[in-house]
C-alpha cells in the first residue's frame, strides 16, 4: 500500500532529516530530564536515571544514522487533503471537550457527523448516520454492556 | 477511573427499602470511591463497606462503588480535597500505606490534616517469609544471618522503595543492626512474584502480608517466621509467634479505612461514624471482614484521626532512619 | 509433559459464556479482516478495553481477542478475492491466485476453498501450539530476575526479523516505546518519572491509551488519506462450494502451507506476512509446472491461506511458553493480561492454567466455528466490503474514545491518546511502523525491573546475567535468532520482488 503513496526522493530525505533533527532533540530533552530524576535513594546499583538516560544515548545515535541516511517515508497529503486529515483530531478533542459536560450522546453525535462529512458524505445521509451512531452506541454500552458512560453535566448526569 | 455499580445488591436493596425506616441523616448517594483498579485492596474496603453496611441495614439503598486509579491513592485524595470536599455521601478508601504515602510528601501539596479520618474497620499484618527450605526457623536465626553478612542478602517485597513491604523490610535491617540504605532490596510486583523469587532461590527472605501469605504458609511452599502484629494472629496462623515474643519490637498493622473531605458537615461525619460503630459490632461484619482475610481492628472517629496522625509522624521518622 | 492444563480449558472455553464470547470474537474477526481499511491489531486494540471495562475474567477476554486474531486471518481473503486488496497484511498473497479465479467468474469458489484451506491450517497450528505450551512450564522456576532479563534481550534479538527495509526505523520505534515505558512511578526506587507534577501521569500511561491512540486515530487520519483510490468489488460470486477435485488437488498445498505457517509463527517476530509468503513461493517452486501460479491455480490459494492460519495459532507459542511477543498483535494481547496484572511469562501455564488451556482450547472451537461462519455466511462479509468509509469511520472513533473513557473514566487519557494518535501519525508518515512502539513499551518495564533487580539481588555484580544455564541459552538464542529471521525475510521479500514484476496484479 505504501508504493502508492510513494513520493520524490528529495521529499523523502527532508522528512527523514527534520524528523531526525526532532528525535535528537527529544533524545537531549528526555537525557537532560532523566538525569535530574529526584529520588531519595536507590537498592538497586543502577537507580531510576540509569536507564533512561541510557536509552537517550542509544535514541541520540540512532537519530545520528537516521540523519545520515533517511531512507523513505510516505510523505504528507497536500492542501485540501491535508486540512481534512487534519480535522479529524481537531474534531475529536472538540468531542472529547463536549464529553462530560454535554453528555455522551451529544458528543458522539457531534463527533460522528463531522467525521463523515470530513469523509465527503452527503449531509443527509450523515445526519442520518449519526443520529444511528448516537443511538447505537448509546444503546450498546450504556445498556447492553453497562459501561459507565457521562449523561452530562448539564442535564443533572 | 471505572464507575461500575454494585448491582447485584440491587435485588436486596429493594427489599431493604421497603422494610427499614429512613435515618435521619442517612446519605441520599452513599458511595465510596477506591483509588485504584478494581479488585485491589482499595476495592476490597469499599466493597466491605458497601456489603457490610447494607446487609446490617445502616444504609438503605446500595452504596455505588466507584474507582479512581492513579499514584496508589493520590489522584483519588486530590480529587476528594479537591473537588469533593463538602460531599457528604462519599467516603473513600485508605489504608495505612496512604499515611505511609502522605509521610513521604508523595499525595502532592496535602497532609494527613487536608481530610477527616472516619474510622479504620479492620488490618491485615506485616509478615516476614522465608521458602520452605530455607536454613533458617527463627526470627532470631534469620536476623543473626543478616548480621553475618548483610550484603549478601536479598530483600524481597512487593513494592518500591518506600513501600510499606519496604518498610518491613529495613525493620529487619534495623533488628540486625544493619543499614537500611544498604539492604539488598528488590522490589517486585506484588506478593505473587515474592513467593516465586523464595521458591526459586533467588532471594533469602520477603516481607509480605499475613492475609495473602498464609495460604501458602499452610501449603507448605513458604514458611512465615514472625508476624508484625502485637499478638499472635487466630485461624491457621495461631501457631506462628509474634516479633515481639521473639525479642524484637517489629510491629506492623496495615489497617484498611476511610476518610471523608474537610468540609463535610459534623452531622454527615458523625452519622458515617455512627453507622460504622454499628456495624462493625455486628457478627455478620465479622463474617464479611473475615471472608476478605482482614483481622479485627476496629478505631472510629477521633481516635482514628489520632491514630493516623500518630502513624504518619512515625513513618516520617521510619523513612528518615532508613535514608529517605 | 502434562495436558490437563487442555482438559482444564475446554471446561473454560464450553461455557455457555465463553462459546458466546468466542463466536463473537470469531464474527467481528472476520469481519475486521475483511474490511481492508483495518486489520487484527485495531480490532484487538479496540475491543480490549471494552471487554476489560466489562468486568470479563482474565481468560474470556483472551478468548475474545484470540478468536478475533484467528477470525481476521479468515476475513482477510474475502478482500483480498474479491476487492484485489489484502484485508489484513497476511492476506497478501492469497490475491495472487483468488483475484485471478474471482474475475474468471469462480469468487464463490475461491471463497470456499480458501476457507476450508484456512480451517485446516488453523486446526494443523491449534494442535501444534496444544503440544508445544507445556514443554517449557517445568523450567518456569528457574526464572528469576536475571533470566527474566536475558529473556527480554532475546525477545528484542528476534525483532531482527520486523527489521523491514528500514532497521533504523524498527529501533528508533523499539527505543520510543521503551522511553514512554520510563513514564511513571519508578517501581524499584519509588520515584517519578517524567509525570511534570501530574498525577494522572503518576501509574504511567495506560496500555490502551498508547494502543488505541497509535492503532485507530492516525489510522482514521490514514484511511482517509487513501480514500478514494478506486477499487471494484466483484459481485458475480458463482458457484459457492469448492470442486472436489480441486479440494484433492490442493491437499497437498494445504498442509505443506499449514506446516511451514506454524513453524515460521513460532519462530518470534515473524508474522503471517512472511510465512504466506514463504509458503507461496514453496509452493510455486514446488508444484508449479505448468505456469499456472498467478492465474488462478487453487494451489496457489491454498497454500497462502492455510500458512497464515497457522501462523497465527503458533504466534501464541512464543507468547504463552515465554511471554515473548512474537508481533505487534500478540504484543497487545500481552499488554492485555498485565491489565489483568498478569504477569506473562513462563509461569503463566502453571500459575493461570485456565488461561492459557481457555484459550488452545478456545481456538480448537473457534476454528470450526469460523469454518461455519466463512461456507455458509460468507456473503454476508463481502456485502460488509461495501460499507463506506464515512459510516465505518466514525465507528471507529467512537469506540476508540468509549474503550479509553470506560477504563480511565478521564478527559485527560483521551486528550493523551489523541496527542499519541497524531504523533503516531507523523511517524508513519515519516516511514514508520507502529507495532516496534508497542513491542518496545509491552517488554520496556520488564526489562528495566529485572535488570535492576538482578543487579540488586547480586550487588552490582553483572555476571549474574550469565549466571545460569537458562541464562546462558537465552544468550545463545538471542544471538541466533536475531540472524535468522533477517535472512529469511530478505529471501523472501526477494523472491516476492521478483514475483511483484511479473505480475503486476498485486499493485
Amino acid at each position: 500500500m505504501s508504493e502508492a503513496h510513494s513520493i520524490s526522493p528529495r521529499t523523502a530525505r527532508l522528512i527523514g532529516r527534520v524528523s531526525a533533527i526532532i528525535l535528537l532533540l527529544l533524545a537531549l530533552a528526555y537525557g537532560l530530564g532523566g538525569s535530574v530524576i529526584e529520588y531519595a535513594f536507590a537498592s538497586d546499583p543502577l537507580g531510576p536515571r540509569v536507564f533512561p538516560i541510557a536509552l537517550a544515548v542509544v535514541l541520540g545515535g540512532l537519530g545520528i544514522l537516521y540523519f545520515l541516511s533517511p531512507g523513505t517515508a510516505e510523505g504528507f497529503p497536500h492542501g485540501a487533503l491535508l486540512a481534512r486529515v487534519l480535522a479529524i483530531p481537531a474534531l475529536l478533542a472538540i468531542s472529547v471537550l463536549l464529553f462530560e459536560p454535554l453528555g455522551f450522546a451529544v458528543s458522539i453525535f457531534t463527533l460522528t457527523l463531522g467525521t463523515a462529512l470530513i469523509f465527503g458524505a452527503p449531509p443527509v445521509k450523515a445526519l442520518i448516520g449519526a443520529v444511528g451512531h448516537a443511538v447505537l452506541w448509546w444503546f450498546v454500552f450504556g445498556y447492553v454492556l453497562e459501561v459507565y458512560l457521562p449523561a452530562g453535566t448539564v442535564f443533572g448526569g | 477511573m471505572t464507575r461500575m455499580f454494585t448491582k447485584t445488591l440491587t435485588g436486596a436493596a429493594l427489599m431493604v427499602l421497603a422494610m427499614t425506616a429512613f435515618a435521619a441523616a442517612e446519605p441520599a448517594k452513599p458511595e465510596c470511591l477506591a483509588g485504584a483498579k478494581p479488585g485491589g485492596g482499595f476495592d476490597l474496603t469499599c466493597r466491605l463497606a458497601a456489603n457490610a453496611l447494607l446487609e446490617t441495614k445502616q444504609i438503605s439503598r446500595p452504596m455505588a462503588v466507584t474507582y479512581m486509579e492513579g499514584g496508589v491513592g493520590a489522584v483519588a485524595y486530590n480529587h476528594v480535597i479537591g473537588k469533593r470536599g463538602k460531599d457528604g455521601n462519599l467516603i473513600t478508601a485508605a489504608s495505612s500505606g496512604s499515611a505511609l504515602l502522605i509521610a513521604q510528601g508523595k499525595f502532592g501539596q496535602y497532609d494527613e490534616t487536608a481530610v477527616r479520618w472516619l474510622g479504620a474497620v479492620g488490618a491485615d499484618y506485616g509478615v516476614l517469609v522465608v521458602a520452605a527450605n530455607s536454613p533458617y526457623k527463627t526470627l532470631g536465626e534469620l536476623v543473626e544471618a543478616y548480621k553475618a553478612s548483610p550484603t549478601e542478602f536479598p530483600v524481597a517485597g512487593g513494592g518500591a522503595v518506600g513501600s510499606q513491604d519496604w518498610m518491613k523490610g529495613t525493620l529487619l535491617a534495623k533488628a540486625a543492626g544493619q543499614d537500611a540504605k544498604k539492604m539488598r532490596y528488590v522490589a517486585l510486583e506484588g506478593g505473587g512474584a515474592v513467593l516465586t523469587a523464595l521458591e526459586g532461590g533467588h532471594v533469602k527472605v520477603g516481607s509480605g502480608d499475613a492475609a495473602e501469605m498464609v495460604k501458602h504458609h499452610v501449603a507448605g511452599k513458604v514458611r512465615i517466621l514472625a508476624v508484625m502484629a502485637p499478638e499472635r494472629l487466630p485461624g491457621e496462623l495461631a501457631g506462628v509467634p509474634t516479633a515481639k515474643e521473639q525479642g524484637y519490637d517489629i510491629d506492623w498493622p496495615v489497617w484498611r479505612g476511610y476518610y471523608v473531605g474537610k468540609d463535610v458537615s459534623d452531622e454527615d461525619y458523625n452519622w458515617w461514624v455512627e453507622a460504622l460503630k454499628k456495624t462493625t459490632a455486628t457478627p455478620e461484619f465479622a463474617k464479611e471482614r473475615e471472608a476478605r482475610g482482614l483481622f479485627d481492628f476496629t478505631l472510629l472517629g477521633k481516635e482514628f484521626e489520632e491514630r493516623v496522625h500518630t502513624d504518619v509522624a512515625r513513618f516520617k521518622i521510619l523513612a528518615k532512619e532508613a535514608g529517605m | 509433559m502434562s495436558f490437563d492444563y487442555l482438559w482444564q480449558g475446554f471446561a473454560v472455553a464450553l461455557t455457555w459464556q465463553n462459546l458466546l464470547i468466542g463466536f463473537i470474537g470469531c464474527f467481528i474477526g472476520t469481519l475486521v479482516g475483511a474490511l481492508p481499511a483495518i486489520g487484527p491489531i485495531n480490532g484487538i486494540a479496540l475491543l480490549m478495553p471494552i471487554a476489560y471495562s466489562m468486568g470479563l475474567p482474565a481468560e474470556s477476554t483472551m478468548i475474545l481477542l484470540a478468536a478475533v486474531y484467528c477470525g481476521a486471518e479468515y476475513g482477510g481473503r474475502i478482500s483480498s478475492i474479491l476487492l484485489n486488496v489484502p484485508g489484513d497484511a497476511g492476506a497478501v498473497m492469497t490475491a495472487m491466485d483468488g483475484y485471478p479465479m474471482a474475475k474468471q467468474g469462480r469468487a464463490g469458489e475461491a471463497l470456499a476453498l480458501s476457507g476450508i484451506s484456512s480451517f485446516v491450517g488453523g486446526l494443523i497450528g491449534t494442535i501444534g501450539l496444544a503440544l508445544f505450551a507445556p514443554v517449557l512450564s517445568g523450567l518456569a522456576i528457574g526464572f528469576g530476575p536475571a533470566e527474566y532479563f536475558v529473556l527480554m534481550i532475546f525477545a528484542f534479538a528476534t525483532l531482527g526479523s520486523m527489521v523491514g527495509s528500514q532497521p533504523v526505523k524498527t529501533l528508533i520505534g523499539c527505543v520510543l516505546g521503551l522511553m514512554l515505558a520510563t513514564v511513571g512511578l519508578d517501581a524499584t526506587s519509588g520515584a517519578y518519572r517524567f509525570t511534570f507534577a501530574e498525577p494522572e501521569l503518576g501509574d504511567g500511561i495506560e496500555f490502551v491509551v498508547l494502543v488505541i491512540g497509535l492503532f485507530s486515530i492516525s489510522e482514521a487520519m490514514i484511511i482517509l488519506e487513501h480514500q478514494g483510490k478506486g477499487v471494484t468489488v466483484i459481485r458475480e460470486l458463482g458457484r459457492m462450494t469448492a470442486r472436489w477435485a480441486d479440494l484433492v488437488r490442493s491437499t497437498g498445498a494445504t498442509i505443506r502451507g499449514s506446516l511451514i505457517g506454524f513453524v515460521i509463527g513460532v519462530l518470534p517476530g515473524t508474522g503471517a506476512s512472511v510465512s504466506s509468503a514463504v509458503s507461496y513461493t514453496t509452493e510455486k517452486r514446488i508444484s508449479d509446472s505448468e505456469g499456472t501460479f498467478g492465474k488462478g491455480d487453487v494451489r496457489g490459494l491454498a497454500s497462502p491461506e492455510a500458512a497464515n492460519n497457522a501462523t497465527a495459532c503458533g504466534c501464541f507459542v512464543p507468547m504463552l511458553t515465554l511471554g515473548v511477543p512474537g508481533s505487534g498483535t500478540t504484543a497487545v494481547m500481552l499488554g492485555a493480561l498485565m491489565l489483568y496484572n498478569i504477569q506473562p511469562g513462563p509461569m503463566l501455564l502453571t500459575e493461570r492454567p485456565e488461561v492459557v488451556g481457555g484459550l488452545v482450547a478456545s481456538l480448537f472451537v473457534g476454528n470450526f466455528i469460523l469454518l461455519a461462519l466463512n461456507l455458509p455466511l460468507v456473503n454476508i462479509f463481502a456485502r460488509v466490503l461495501t460499507v463506506p468509509n464515512w459510516l465505518l469511520v466514525p465507528g471507529i472513533l467512537v469506540l476508540s474514545v468509549i474503550g479509553v473513557y470506560s477504563t480511565n473514566a478521564s478527559v485527560f487519557s483521551i486528550f493523551l491518546m489523541l496527542g499519541i494518535g497524531f504523533v503516531g501519525w507523523l511517524l508513519r508518515k515519516a516511514g514508520f511502523d507502529m507495532a516496534p512502539i508497542i513491542l518496545g513499551f509491552v517488554l520496556g518495564r520488564v526489562m528495566e525491573v529485572n535488570l535492576r533487580n538482578a543487579l540488586a539481588i547480586s550487588g552490582g555484580d553483572i555476571s549474574i546475567l550469565f549466571g545460569s544455564t537458562i541464562s546462558i541459552v537465552l544468550w545463545i538464542m538471542a544471538a541466533g535468532v536475531a540472524f535468522l529471521p533477517l535472512f529469511l525475510s530478505r529471501r523472501a521479500k526477494r523472491r516476492m520482488r521478483a514475483m511483484t514484476v511479473a505480475d503486476p496484479a498485486l499493485d
